[in-house]
């Protein structure tokens, strides 16, 4: 009786702790919620005030300057032209990340599906050069991109996307997880060539890989500037990163109209954003499945 | 717009006369101070609209583009590619010079910001050999902080033509090569830099705004000081940033920042510079920010403390926006305690340019021609490096700037034009770092991190060894 | 059949992966030996005039090792620098994330709205590091909105960027923001990998939530913890964009916020300096092969933990 009693204090007791503990972590959700999102909140509002009000000081109620700021920003032909610099940045973005996504599970097609005598070898060789930062590279980078002429156009922002380590090794998990031998065995009795095989039958296996790493390397390439900023110097050719990096000096330029300068910077992240939202599920997932997948 | 076209005719004939060599040089003896006049009826026609106090004042005040008659040569390539850091120089190029037809012109514009600018103009020039026609660069800008190392290359070649003797010389003495003295570009500008002083301010703090009176009471820079003591004491500031007097002092200097044996060595005018920075941001007499910062433009508003500013005539409209809004006509300039330059842009002639002639005809247009440079000060408060032109706007009594109250600001900067000298000696191709990264650097020690002068100095040194390797630093 | 498949389609798997070879030998593998080849070499512009290549030997490594006039390595100091900001940004970040995670995957408290949190935290992970920092910049400038509010309530304008920990501070911000949403994810998986029978007898023992988190859920994540904090440091030591942008090329202020990846590109500036960039390239290369180890080496200890690629900035 005693012992019940006690059981259901305890109960009673857990429930109520239970309830504050459910409470804490929501309000430290939202917490974190708008930490997350307070930046693109306030580079949203901004966006909408004229220089003036936004000289004036900051105001939490959207002003009615967004029209006029995109119009701003996107017809200002100083330093760059925003409408050019997200076409430069989509070509390179999109080209790399097809590259990447077919190359890497082809890369690992290859490895996993034949057996060859450098096999071994070629896996090992590729886990190493996985951790190596491109820009340990970049002094005999930006010497060969000068010797092939390639100064100035996306050739040498794309080409590479074709060698990616990382990739490669997450196609490879997730071929030796959903692509059994036996399929590729049966289309080869069918009389598939090898080529056909790999395209055909193979790649739609791996969809929904290849879909999350398209949407890493996009982002990854959008995002990138170190490299961009080594081989491109005609503005015309500028990547929205660059853009974002000479927008300090358009600031200084003292007649600067800061709404558009919130603007460009609005427009230069919120394509990613969108196609985000579009797609967050299969980020998430695929952030976690990179990670730990045995 | 008939009107228009007849005009511009007229004038593409005048100036295809006086580009043939009828004549050049009565520009600065006579009133009008028009070089086209004597060339005959068609130029009548000319000066009259180009003349500031007749009838044509309207056009000069009217953004229209100017066709110089240029006619491309038969070796000429169909795209002149022009490098620039900015975009002053292609909005003036493409509101007032009508290039031929058929022409494409291309302007690559990169950030002055960390020397992006002449990397990637280096870059262009090394590959110039080979470059397709079309891909050469044809002309590029410089600044006087680095013109030397481009004027005294192999990558700029010498005019074909000699420049009128009007333009100040000063500004072709920077782009001659010091080597072989042969001139390789020109500057469509001339910046003697004033003192930009605050009228309303100066009234509280001098008890007049007039800028005779302001001028005798800053003549030197002991009353300068003594008078941002003043300032400080009825809650003003006496200049806009720390940097604000740093030009009147280097740009001065009587020894340059590199020795003949390549060694750093710090100009005693620098040290003064220093001195008095050091002085200012402790006592409060400046904003600590940089040259830059838009914490400048704000003190340039309706309730901005600061008194002081320095510049050429560019300052106005590339800084001073925040003021035209808001406190347009409470502005004045005098001379200020030292005569100086600050900047200025340079047109260069590219070498392995298929363009050659129509380079020099922009370069001609832009410092010779007058119906351009005089939309130029009246449009844009540029200051020409046409010297006549100047000391024209300088004598006449009607013209007057808004922002300063309707004072004729021509009339002081072309007092101080005239005595700006240009000593290659003087100069370095590194001058870029140290006078922008070097008083940075001296800023940051001001502003409290570092916190000894020793170490501001030991951040230069190494940035200079990242810029220049070959220079031999204390450190 | 499987003999046959052998000796017929060997040639296959070297076809499949030669443009993956062939591309990484010509723009990642003799970029990267010509890099090291540099190292030896005096080479570099004097203004327009180029020096060198003179082969020098290891004298590049020697000024990259030689101490200044206070005693201090340039090298490192900035490597020093990039740790600092990594730490200021990584030690909050996995605290956060692990108290996300747990809240996440408690059984108990069955968070509602789980799938757009998640959307939420990771977004920052996306936006462009470069207009992060230009926001971030803009924000804590001098006239910006967050000094606009001091002054509104009555306090002195502060400059952020002119105090070396209020700059770092806010690299470190930007980093934490843009990556905890990433850690957040990875721990997550890692407590979902974590055998589910254990909490529950842990539960009918009577242990407390503190002590589940304590005695289970913190041993057996060690091992994906210690992923994500190496995989983190090597994108540490890559950090790049944001403090380019925000400290600009200088460090500003006083070198604080140089980072290696901003000296290189720094030699790589103007003066072409393609020896002393060769060098420090090389050192780059050690430091982040010995870190790589430890990853391989945590990832041998638990077998389940695979290396994603590493993130750069945090």
């Amino acid at each position: 009786m005693a012992i019940k009693e006690q059981t259901i204090r305890n109960n009673e007791n857990s429930k109520g702790k239970l309830i504050a503990a459910r409470v804490v972590a929501y309000i430290f959700l939202i917490l974190v919620t708008f930490l997350a999102l307070f930046p693109l909140i306030l580079l949203v509002l901004n966006s909408t005030h004229s220089n003036a009000s936004l000289q004036a000081g900051f105001d939490p109620i959207p002003g009615g300057h967004f029209l006029i700021n995109f119009e701003t920003a996107w017809n200002d032909t100083a330093l760059f032209t925003l409408p050019r610099s997200m076409l430069n940045s989509f070509i390179i973005a999109a080209s790399s990340c097809i590259l990447t996504s077919y190359f890497s599970a082809m890369t690992a097609y290859g490895i996993h599906v034949y057996d060859f005598k450098l096999k071994k070898f070629a896996f090992n060789f590729i886990m190493v050069i996985m951790t190596i930062p491109t820009q340990v590279a970049a002094v005999g980078f930006v010497q060969l991109v000068g010797k092939f002429n390639m100064t100035n156009t996306y050739w040498p922002l794309i080409l590479p996307a074709i060698a990616a380590p990382s990739v490669f090794f997450y196609m490879k998990q997730y071929i030796e997880s959903s692509l059994p031998m036996e399929v590729i065995e049966a289309a080869r009795v069918d009389g598939s060539g090898e080529f056909m095989t790999f395209n055909a039958i193979a790649l739609p296996m791996l969809k929904p890989a290849i879909a999350v790493q398209m949407i890493f390397a996009f982002v990854a390439s959008w995002n990138n500037f170190f490299t961009p900023a080594l081989v491109l110097s005609k503005s015309e050719m500028w990547t929205l990163p660059i853009v974002n990096a000479t927008l300090r000096q358009k600031i200084q330029s003292q007649n600067c109209d800061i709404g558009e300068v919130y603007m460009m910077i609005l427009l230069s992240i919120i394509p990613v954003v969108i196609v985000y939202i579009a797609l967050s599920k299969h980020i998430v997932k695929g952030v976690a499945l990179g990670a730990v997948k045995g | 717009m008939m009107k228009k076209k007849i005009f511009a005719a007229v004038l593409a004939s005048a100036i295809l006369m006086s580009v043939a060599g009828c004549t050049q040089d009565n520009g600065g003896n006579n009133d009008d101070g028009n070089q086209l006049e004597t060339n005959g009826g068609a130029a009548d026609t000319t000066t009259s609209a180009a003349e500031s106090n007749g009838g044509g004042e309207v056009d000069n005040k009217t953004p229209h583009q100017v066709d110089t008659g240029y006619k491309l040569a038969d070796d000429e390539g169909k795209v002149i590619n022009i490098y620039c850091w900015n975009e002053d120089f292609k909005n003036y190029f493409e509101a007032y010079y009508k290039h031929p037809e058929g022409v494409d012109v291309n302007w690559v514009v990169n950030a002055n910001d960390g020397g992006v600018y002449q990397q990637k103009l280096d870059e262009a020039l090394f590959n110039q050999g080979d470059a397709s026609a079309d891909n050469k660069v044809d002309m590029f800008l410089a600044e006087a902080d680095y013109i030397k190392k481009y004027a005294s290359s192999d990558f700029t070649s010498a005019l074909s033509y000699t420049p009128s003797s009007d333009i100040y010389s000063y500004t072709l003495n920077a782009a001659t090569d010091v080597r072989n003295d042969q001139l390789k570009g020109l500057s469509f500008q001339a910046a003697p830099s004033v003192l930009i002083y605050r009228r309303s301010i100066a009234k509280d703090v001098l008890g007049t705004d007039d800028p005779n009176e302001v001028q005798k009471l800053l003549d030197s820079w002991d009353k300068f000081d003594a008078v941002a003591a003043d300032a400080k004491a009825k809650g003003y500031i006496m200049t806009g940033c720390v940097e604000e007097t740093l030009r009147c002092y280097t740009n001065n200097a009587t020894s340059s920042f590199l020795s003949d044996s390549n060694e750093f060595q710090v100009p005693a005018e620098f040290t003064a510079w220093l001195q008095q920075a050091k002085s200012y941001v402790d006592n409060g007499y400046t904003l600590t920010c940089k040259r830059w910062d838009d914490e400048k433009s704000v003190q340039m508003g309706t309730d901005g403390k600061v008194m002081c500013f320095f510049g050429p005539a560019w300052y106005y409209n590339f800084c001073m926006g925040t003021a035209k809004e808001q406190t347009n006509g409470d502005w004045a300039v005098c001379v200020g305690p030292q005569e100086h330059f600050w900047g200025g842009t340079w047109l260069l002639k590219a070498t392995g340019t298929d363009n050659a002639g129509l380079v020099e005809d922009i370069m001609k247009a832009f410092s010779e021609n007058t119906e351009i440079i005089a939309q130029l000060w009246e449009q844009k408060s540029e200051f020409s490096c046409n010297k006549p032109m100047m000391e024209k706007y300088a004598a006449d009594t009607s013209y007057g700037n808004d922002l300063l109250g309707g004072q004729n600001d021509a009339a002081i900067m072309a007092e101080c034009a005239k005595n700006i000298t240009w000593d290659p000696a003087l100069h370095t191709q590194y001058d870029q770092t140290f006078q922008e990264t070097l008083p940075g650097r001296m800023i940051e020690w001001f502003n409290g991190d570092p916190k000894t002068e020793e170490e501001a100095w030991s951040n230069f040194y190494k940035d200079l060894k990242t810029v220049a390797p070959d220079v031999v630093t204390p450190e | 059949m499987k003999k046959h498949k052998l000796v017929s389609y060997a040639k296959w798997g070297y076809i499949f992966i030669a443009p993956f070879f062939i591309v990484y030998i010509i723009f990642q593998l003799i970029p990267l030996l010509s890099t090291f080849y540099y190292s030896f070499f005096e080479n570099y512009r004097s203004g327009l005039n180029v020096i060198g290549p003179n082969f020098v030997g290891f004298d590049n490594y020697v000024t990259l090792f030689t101490p200044d006039k206070n005693g201090s390595i340039d090298i490192f100091t900035y490597f020093i620098n990039t740790i600092i900001m990594w730490l200021m940004g990584a030690v909050p970040q996995l605290v956060f994330s692990l108290l996300l995670a747990v809240i996440f995957t408690g059984e108990r408290l069955r968070i509602k709205g789980q799938g757009f949190f998640k959307t939420v935290i990771y977004m920052p992970n996306l936006i462009m590091a470069a207009a992060f920092a230009m926001l971030f910049f803009m924000l804590f400038s001098k006239v910006g909105p967050f000094n606009q509010f001091i002054m509104s309530s009555g306090g002195e304008a502060f400059d952020f960027f002119a105090n070396k920990w209020t700059t770092r501070g806010i690299i470190a911000m930007i980093n934490f923001l843009m990556w905890f949403g990433n850690t957040t994810i990875l721990l997550m998986a890692g407590i979902m990998g974590i055998d589910q029978s254990l909490f529950e007898a842990a539960s009918i023992d009577g242990a407390t939530s503190w002590q589940v988190f304590y005695k289970i859920t913190i041993p057996l994540l060690k091992p994906i913890m210690v992923y994500v904090a190496i995989t983190s440091l090597i994108g540490g030591l890559q950090m790049f964009d944001v403090p380019q942008v925000i400290g600009t090329y200088l460090g500003s202020p006083n070198r604080s916020t140089m980072t290696m990846i901003m000296y290189l590109n720094n030699y790589l500036g103007t003066s072409k300096n393609y020896g002393m960039a060769g060098a420090l390239s090389v050192i780059i290369f050690i430091i982040t092969g010995i870190l790589s180890v430890i990853v391989y080496k945590t990832m041998a200890n638990d077998s389940g933990k695979k290396p994603k690629k590493a993130k750069k900035g945090a």
